[in-house]
């Protein structure tokens, strides 16, 4: 089975690379194993922080007889209110910013728009967040650290906005900064989108449903239509490029967690479909 | 006869997953004894299914005539009379029965073929499909090519029609992988008590409350294509189709059309896409996905209470499908991307955003000016657009999606005003080449520069520099006879139209991009196919070739228009002769020949000069003008202008020409050169004692213009005709040599003439085997041989429907065919909006034997009888002598056969009949007797299968309303409605007919008029055709001489009926009656 990293976003990984020269890669891969396995038990993001229960493992050398629960917690670096007013402010002045956070993305340039300002928004080094940790082992960041911090980056590749909350600016206050401007008013409006509930069915197709006979006017309509058929068929739509009703949506949708392309594979598929279908 | 029907039959509702399968029956004439109930007696039993599935279409049905194959019969709900089902409209046209109005529902049971079919899905490994779609297409083919004897029924040419549009729709991608979401109460403790084993283990109160979840991995549509596709269909849809079932229903009732619909849509896209072959590396790259989930169909596997994980999985596939979903449905404006080329070839080119409102794209707007606008402007500007503040969110969210399929936009996105973006040289090339396909595909408007648009594009190419070469030199005679003109040629490269040196030709080769500025016009070259023209251009260079005009046209017309470029420009004579050929409308119109009796239609002069055109280019051509435009006024047209050329020329004496016609047109033939040119010398090859000595032959062509002779004889007396050498064969009602291995075509295609013209009225170009044929008469090997033919034409246009041999097939047969059509404004112009036209037929050996009995008898009773009885005996023999003109069996009233071969009259009206209805057009027959009127409505109906209406004295009035309704109904099939001239000839409407025959005539043509007004009212939209039928030398002649000309009836005024007949002395009356025994015809 292919191993699947933690994010598959450019901004999701810059964030971990933040992590990593920290850690010697031993702690690291158990930090990895810690969030694949289940082992992170609560997780709560309140005002920049991250609270966390990592369940520990046996250590008689350490004294730990019991699986123990170990609290953790990583305080990111906040930035200033008047800060993210000035950075709001020079986001909603670039379409392109705008346009990608509207489609769910962290734009590539926007560490430039913050470079401007002195700032950076994604974590740079240890100076832009503190962590914490309760289970006995001497080296912070710990493997509990890691498995929290791991869990996190998950979460930014379908929630870009959670960065700016890491970093001290909650969503109603980023609403409230971006609607002094008419993008970012745009930003807004599509942030505020709720999920829709699923949408349950009763069938796995369409079910046919049944209508009375007196629907049928007469002999004629069972055996004819209310019109007659065209006597042409069109021919079939020559395009050029595979899949494009998706590709709208961008290549790796969150529900999509292998490494590879999604849209390569989809494409593919449509294309096998038109060559090799029973149609 | 049998009838194939088909239609989708869901599962029976019991599971969660409730498939269906597409099922093929037979209906035929032959009745069964069956004793079970509900058996359908008319049905094929699954033996003869399989029998015609594999004979008549040639399937591959796989195991199911294995016993133990598992074909389950389906139930149809059927219109049923006591205790019968009717039959379906298709097959009551061949049984001699009434449908009844009132009847009740039933559901019968019928053996079906279910339409599965084999497919790979992996390397040896094969799973049965649904295939519905290839078998569905195969047999339309078949059964439209008259390759097999079995009809489809209207039901299965729906599901034709509907699953080339699902077709169309899976060809867009416009689907995608799946989620169905489904909550499962647990059974209620009732239920429980039955079992009651477990019920003790399930019982816990708090468990009931709470539904498992279960989520099954699916394919689905999405967009408003989909949508749109299942309403239009929805209309086209017979109830036949919704009736269905797996197993008969306690109450007669039909699916809803609309959720069937998409049920069959929805199962269809499941089987094609779960069952797709997938190669190892396509396994590897899907593994533990949605996608290979939903590949493992068409058994769902759902996952029952799925974890946090993968519930929140769902979400996002939710949030992912609405978005989708949303980009797809409409917005109330467009948004463009212009690319405007710079200045100077060194400079950026710009890529200009635009919007423009839906409704008028007109007000398109750019951005730059948009943004400069005041606020209470661009409130304006939004009012235009339909759209509301959330304007610069959708215009955003849109530029950001046209940047996740074309990334350069982002450029243009770094600012809050967004304008455009620039382009360097190779940008701009990749853009045209592809980006701004996959925009225009995805929703937004493109606008390139006009260079680059098909028709504004400029390319290198070969040049073929031609010119033409007559043979005939200056020599007048040799010149009006003049035959094979030749095409001299040369190669040449060209860039844009123009010259280019081999040396310039060299530097763009070598040039760094393929978007070059050439003499101040930019284009696009391909290196690769630039070094390939010139290599083959090299080896041209020695050779001095010619082709003749015809291989020349062949050249032009299937050549690859990028390659090769056709010039003539340089040479007036070949560019105008093309020129011609190509644009037949703007044809200079011939002057009307100072000996024809007669005034030619401005279309009409225009066709001669066509006529005269391609024969002296030494071309043969087709004329296929609709009936009723006058196809043979403009050839005798023709026969007398070239005689009056040859005078001018000094020739002397232009060999005969010969036409080939069916028996029932010949007498007309003759009657039309007769009226309109008395002095073209013609006689007819036709009847026992006719001439079979060949000098006599020889000796009576060369004293003749024109030998008239039937298709039958043609063939008899092959021999006798192949003799002589014919200045021109003419073929009327080509069609005849349809079939290539007939030994009528043979022996026609042995004949030989100086110039071949064949005249049809049905639209051969749907009919692409008969178009070959014809024109292998014509012109032999233009289109190349059969097979080629069939493989390069034939099966992609009727089968692919491939649209590049459509248009290269239309090149090629253009310049041979003139048919204009009777909408075609051009005409409609030159013609009154009721056209006559006399259809004269010549009597039947047993009609003529009848006619004068009659007439012998009535001579002997003349001189006896007086008075009352007299007026009575001579209205009696009027009606005798009319039926005899009709048909043998009117008047022998004795129910013989009544068949075409008795009745010339009969024949024409049957081949005139099925070229109106070849046409999809409607048509009034009208006669004087109801005896004939039923015999012709049962003829129509049952021997040659069209829909028919029947009204005569007897009607009721309700039925007569009902048919007339049902008749006029924009939406009905187009029918034939038979009526008798008194009980027809006033007070309905019958727009919908643009045809109208009167089969006998009446001696007052006010009578004819008014029922030929039943389709000439407010409310026709069409010019009417009127076509009278005559019977050579009888009374129906003379009283048409008669009407013609009222004066020559001294005194006599036409009255509204025949009693002013009866004044006529003996004499008059005999002549009246008399028989012309040249008017037989056998």
């Amino acid at each position: 089975m292919a191993q699947s990293k933690f994010s598959r976003t450019w901004w999701g990984q810059k964030f971990i690379s933040a992590l990593e020269p920290l850690m010697d890669s031993g702690r690291l891969s158990r930090g990895r194993s810690y969030a694949r396995g289940n082992k992170v038990k609560m997780f709560e993001i309140k005002d920049g922080s991250v609270f966390a229960q990592v369940r520990g493992s046996v250590n008689p050398y350490f004294g730990v007889y019991k699986e123990p629960l170990y609290k953790t917690t990583i305080e990111f670096e906040p930035i200033s209110a008047a800060n993210w007013s000035a950075a709001i402010a020079l986001i909603a002045s670039k379409a392109s910013l705008i346009s990608r956070l509207l489609l769910n993305e962290i734009p590539d340039n926007i560490e430039a728009s913050f470079k401007k300002l002195g700032l950076n928004l994604l974590p740079a080094s240890k100076k832009d967040f503190h962590t914490k940790c309760s289970c006995p082992d001497w080296s912070n960041p710990c493997k509990h650290i890691a498995g929290v911090y791991y869990l996190i980056a998950e979460r930014l590749d379908n929630d870009p906005f959670l960065l700016f909350e890491l970093r001290g600016l909650s969503r109603e206050k980023l609403q409230l900064e971006l609607a002094k401007s008419p993008l970012g008013k745009a930003l807004c409006a599509e942030m505020l989108l709720e999920v829709s509930p699923p949408d349950l069915v009763d069938s796995y197709y369409s079910p046919p449903e049944t209508v009375t006979v007196e629907n049928c006017p007469d002999f004629h309509h069972f055996w004819q239509g209310n019109k007659r058929l065209p006597q042409t068929i069109d021919p079939l739509p020559q395009v050029p490029v595979a899949g494009i009703p998706i590709k709208k949506q961008g290549d790796f949708p969150s529900f999509w967690h292998r490494d590879n392309s999604f849209l390569e594979v989809m494409e593919t598929l449509y294309d096998t479909v038109k060559i090799k279908g029973c149609l | 006869m049998k009838i194939l029907h088909g239609t989708w039959v869901p599962e029976s509702p019991t599971d969660f997953v409730q498939a269906g399968q597409f099922v093929l029956w037979g209906e035929s004439t032959d009745q069964k004894k069956v004793n079970n109930g509900d058996r359908h007696p008319r049905q094929l039993v699954k033996a003869e299914l399989a029998d015609l599935l594999e004979q008549d279409f040639g399937l591959d049905i796989l195991n199911y005539r294995s016993p133990s194959a598992q074909n389950q019969p389906c139930y149809f709900l059927l219109p049923t009379v006591e205790n019968q089902p009717l039959p379906s409209l298709e097959l009551s046209r061949y049984l001699e029965i009434e449908l009844p109005n009132q009847f009740t529902w039933q559901y019968w049971k019928v053996d079906c073929y279910p339409t599965v079919a084999r497919t790979k899905v992996r390397t040896g490994d094969t799973e049965a499909i649904n295939g519905v779609v290839p078998l569905l297409n195969d047999l339309h083919f078949i059964a439209l090519h008259g390759l097999s004897e079995v009809q489809l029924g209207a039901d299965l040419l729906f599901w034709f029609h509907f699953t080339q549009a699902l077709k169309r729709i899976i060809f867009k991608d416009q689907y995608i992988p799946a989620w169905k979401y489904r909550e499962v109460l647990p059974p209620t403790p009732q239920k429980l008590a039955k079992v009651p084993k477990e019920s003790t283990a399930k019982k816990g109160k708090a468990k009931q409350a709470i539904a498992d979840i279960e989520l099954y991995p699916a394919w689905e549509f999405i967009g408003e294509d989909y949508e749109a596709c299942l309403q239009q269909f929805v209309d086209y849809m017979p109830w036949f189709c919704a009736a269905g079932f797996a197993a008969p229903g306690e109450q007669a009732q039909f699916h809803d059309r609309l959720s069937l619909l998409r049920h069959f849509s929805e199962c269809l896209l499941t089987e094609v896409v779960s069952k797709v072959y997938r190669t190892q590396a396509v396994e590897k790259a899907i593994a533990d996905s949605l996608i290979a989930q939903a590949l493992t169909l068409p058994v769902p596997q759902p996952i029952t209470n799925p974890s946090e994980a993968t519930l929140e999985n769902y979400q996002q596939w939710q949030t992912w499908r609405d978005r989708i979903v949303r980009t797809q449905s409409r917005q109330p404006f467009y948004l463009y991307f212009q690319l405007q080329d710079p200045p100077q070839p060194d400079q950026y080119w710009q890529l200009q955003f635009q919007i423009a409102p839906k409704q008028d794209p007109s007000l398109k707007i750019s951005l730059r000016d948009y943004w400069r606008l005041k606020p209470t402007e661009q409130e304006k500007i939004k009012e235009q657009l339909g759209v509301g503040e959330d304007f610069e969110q959708h215009l955003l969210l849109n530029l950001g999606y046209a940047a996740r399929i074309y990334p350069p936009l982002w450029q243009g996105l770094e600012t809050d005003q967004p304008v455009s973006i620039a382009l360097d040289l190779d940008g701009a090339f990749s853009f045209l080449k592809e980006a701004a396909w996959v925009l225009e595909n995805a929703g937004y408007k493109v606008v390139v520069p006009a260079w680059w648009t098909p028709q504004g594009r400029q390319r290198a190419k070969v040049r073929l520099k031609a010119k033409s070469k007559s043979l005939g030199g200056n020599d007048k005679r040799k010149s009006y006879f003049s035959l094979d003109r030749l095409v001299e040629y040369q190669y040449e490269l060209a860039i844009a139209g123009e010259t280019v040196s081999e040396d310039e030709w060299q530097r763009l080769v070598q040039a760094k991009t393929p978007l070059v500025q050439f003499r101040g016009q930019w284009l696009e070259l391909d290196q690769n196919k630039m070094r390939q023209m010139l290599d083959f251009w090299k080896t041209q260079q020695e050779a001095n070739p010619e082709l003749s005009l015809l291989e020349f046209l062949k050249l032009t017309a299937s050549s690859d228009e990028e390659e090769l470029e056709i010039d003539s420009d340089r040479e007036e004579t070949l560019a105008e002769m093309l020129t011609n050929l190509q644009n037949q409308c703007q044809f200079q119109a011939a002057s009307e020949p100072e000996n024809f009796q007669g005034q030619l239609r401005e279309y009409q002069k225009r066709g001669v000069a066509w006529l005269q055109y391609l024969e002296q280019l030494g071309l043969n051509g087709c004329l296929a003008d609709d009936m009723g435009l006058g196809k043979t006024i403009q050839v005798i047209a023709r026969l007398v202008q070239e005689r009056e050329l040859a005078i001018k020329a000094g020739v002397k004496n232009v060999p005969p020409t010969l036409l080939i016609a069916p028996t029932s047109v010949v007498g007309n033939w003759f009657h039309e050169i007769q009226k309109f040119a008395p002095q073209l010398k013609a006689f007819i090859h036709h009847g026992g004692d006719r001439c079979q000595d060949v000098k006599v032959f020889k000796s009576l062509c060369r004293d003749h213009d024109l030998l008239i002779t039937s298709f039958g004889l043609a063939r008899k007396d092959a021999k006798l005709i192949n003799g002589i050498q014919w200045q021109r064969i003419v073929l009327d009602e080509a069609q005849n040599i349809k079939n290539p291995k007939a030994a009528l075509t043979k022996a026609i295609l042995k004949f030989s003439a100086n110039h071949r013209l064949a005249l049809t009225g049905t639209p051969i170009e749907n009919r692409l085997m008969d178009l070959w044929s014809i024109f292998n008469f014509l012109n032999p090997g233009y289109l190349s041989n059969q097979t080629q033919f069939r493989k390069g034409f034939e099966l992609p246009i009727q089968k692919e429907n491939d649209p590049r041999q459509v248009q290269t097939l239309k090149k090629l047969v253009e310049p041979f065919i003139l048919r204009r059509l009777k909408t075609d404004k051009s005409i409609i112009k030159d013609l009154p909006d009721k056209v006559e036209q006399k259809l004269f037929c010549n009597l039947t050996k047993e009609q003529a034997s009848l006619y004068e009995a009659v007439v012998k008898d009535v001579e002997k009773q003349l001189e006896e009888v007086e008075g009352i009885k007299r007026k009575g005996l001579i209205l009696a023999t009027l009606t005798k002598l009319k039926q005899v003109c009709n048909h043998p069996r009117q008047f022998l009233q004795d129910e013989s056969d009544f068949t075409p071969e008795r009745s010339h009259k009969l024949t024409r009206l049957t081949e005139m009949v099925e070229e109106v209805m070849a046409e999809r057009e409607s048509l009034l027959v009208f006669t004087q007797f109801t005896d004939l009127g039923s015999a012709l409505e049962k003829y129509l109906r049952q021997v040659c299968h069209y829909q028919t209406y029947y009204l005569h004295g007897g009607t009721t009035r309700p039925k007569r309303e009902a048919m007339i309704k049902e008749f006029q109904n924009p939406e009905s099939e187009p029918s034939i409605f038979v009526l008798s001239l008194k009980a027809g000839g006033v007070g309905i409407t019958l727009t919908k007919a643009n045809h109208v025959f009167h089969f006998d005539r009446w001696w007052n043509p006010a009578v004819e008029n008014q029922a030929t007004d039943r389709a000439f009212r407010i409310g026709q939209q069409k010019n009417v055709f009127v076509h009278k039928f005559v019977a050579i030398g009888t009374l129906e002649e003379r009283i048409d001489e008669m009407i013609e000309d009222k004066k020559k009836l001294a005194g006599a005024i036409v009255g509204a009926d025949e009693s002013w007949l009866t004044e006529l002395d003996n004499d008059s009356f005999r002549s009246l009656i008399a028989l012309n025994k040249q008017a037989i015809l056998d």
